[in-house]
């Protein structure tokens, strides 16, 4: 029916080698254009042709880590691929102005590794401990 | 496929003569729906009021004529032989069972998360964070605005005066475990200090890390200032 097709199309076009690695990781068969690729590999493509995506489905993300996780996506793509931004930062003017030169590199969420987050205090401690002093005993 | 159209040219043959006019139509949509082949672009807007639910017309005219004069309510509807002829051959089953079928055959609407993510507002209120000024100076004055304003009393903040004589916060801790995400913070800022990004990815394993300092907030905002300016200038005609 129409996913046959279109797992027929999108094969012959993106080819077998690319069309077994989204059987493997997105679990579905799609083909659209290139659209960039991040800092760390990953890369975003979209298909603007309703006939072929459903709004909605219309861009989508390869991971280069074969551990992929949502967060592995930096903020600026993040915008894009969560349909905020119209264009992709490559092209985003107002995204590529408004980087501040001091930007922190982008880290996943470290959840569960030796890497997470532990909160601590950000203040001196307000109650300090006693400590006794012994006094010499005069002779 | 040409037994089932059969079939339910038989359902719409079976309707009396009254209502078979009336059902014409949406038999000759049900029959140009059966394969998947129309796009949902070719999806239109089918007229509710009338031809949909012949069964069922609209409520009786208020009753205009005198007081003590027997009029019919039901004159215009079905008879009871048409009703039990529904009601023996199952129609309403047969008819909702068809609708199963077409979208079976018609390509599922999943999103696949995490390669595609569904849509996003430029307001969406996710994983706070504190911004900087363009300088890298931070925002936050420590007029402690937001931890009034919280609603869920998350925000907890303590302030020194800094060695140039700024108020700077020492502590802003944020519980995003009382957090609701309402969005009172960000609006209560005077500098734009304090935003929820769009982050929506921020899940732990553990409890404590959901207990947000200022350097974890600082470091979010370090992260994503790019894509936070950037919400807030497509944002700032509405404000």
């Amino acid at each position: 029916m129409v996913s046959l097709a279109r797992t027929i199309r999108s094969f012959r076009r993106v080819g077998f080698k690319e069309w077994w690695r989204q059987l493997q990781y997105i679990g579905d068969a799609k083909s659209g254009t290139y659209v960039g690729k991040d800092q760390f590999g990953n890369r975003y493509f979209e298909n603007l042709n309703p006939e072929e995506e459903i709004p909605g489905r219309h861009r989508w993300v390869d991971f280069a880590q074969h551990d992929f996780n949502a967060t592995q996506v930096p903020p600026e793509w993040h915008s894009w691929i969560s349909h905020i931004r119209k264009d992709p930062p490559t092209e985003d003017r107002v995204v590529q102005n408004l980087s501040p030169p001091w930007k922190a590199p982008y880290v996943e969420n470290l959840t569960g590794t030796r890497g997470a987050y532990r909160p601590y205090n950000t203040t001196k401690p307000k109650v300090t401990a006693w400590q006794p002093t012994v006094a010499a005993r005069g002779d | 496929m040409a037994i089932l159209r059969q079939l339910v040219v038989g359902v719409a043959a079976s309707r009396p003569l009254a209502t078979r006019l009336a059902t014409s139509r949406p038999s000759i949509l049900a029959a140009s729906r059966l394969l998947s082949t129309n796009s949902r672009q070719q999806a239109q807007h089918v007229d509710h009021t009338n031809h949909l639910h012949p069964g069922h017309p609209k409520s009786p005219p208020l009753q205009t004529s005198f007081p003590g004069e027997f009029k019919d309510v039901y004159a215009g509807g079905p008879s009871a032989i048409e009703k039990a002829v529904h009601l023996f051959f199952f129609t309403e089953i047969l008819r909702g069972m068809w609708i199963v079928l077409e979208q079976f055959f018609r390509p599922p609407y999943t999103i696949m998360y995490p390669f595609e993510k569904g849509p996003l507002s430029p307001r969406f209120r996710g994983e706070h964070a504190l911004r900087r000024y363009p300088s890298g100076e931070e925002r936050c004055i420590a007029c402690k605005l937001c931890e009034a304003i919280c609603p869920a009393q998350a925000i907890t903040i303590e302030s020194e005066a800094r060695l140039d004589g700024s108020r700077k916060t020492t502590r802003y801790d944020i519980d995003m475990t009382k957090c609701i995400y309402c969005g009172f913070c960000q609006e209560a800022c005077p500098v734009d200090a304090i935003v929820e990004t769009q982050n929506q990815e921020f899940s732990t394993e553990t409890r404590e890390e959901l207990l947000y300092n200022k350097e974890k907030l600082l470091a979010n905002g370090d992260r994503a200032e790019a894509e936070i300016a950037a919400n807030l200038h497509a944002d700032h005609v509405y404000r």
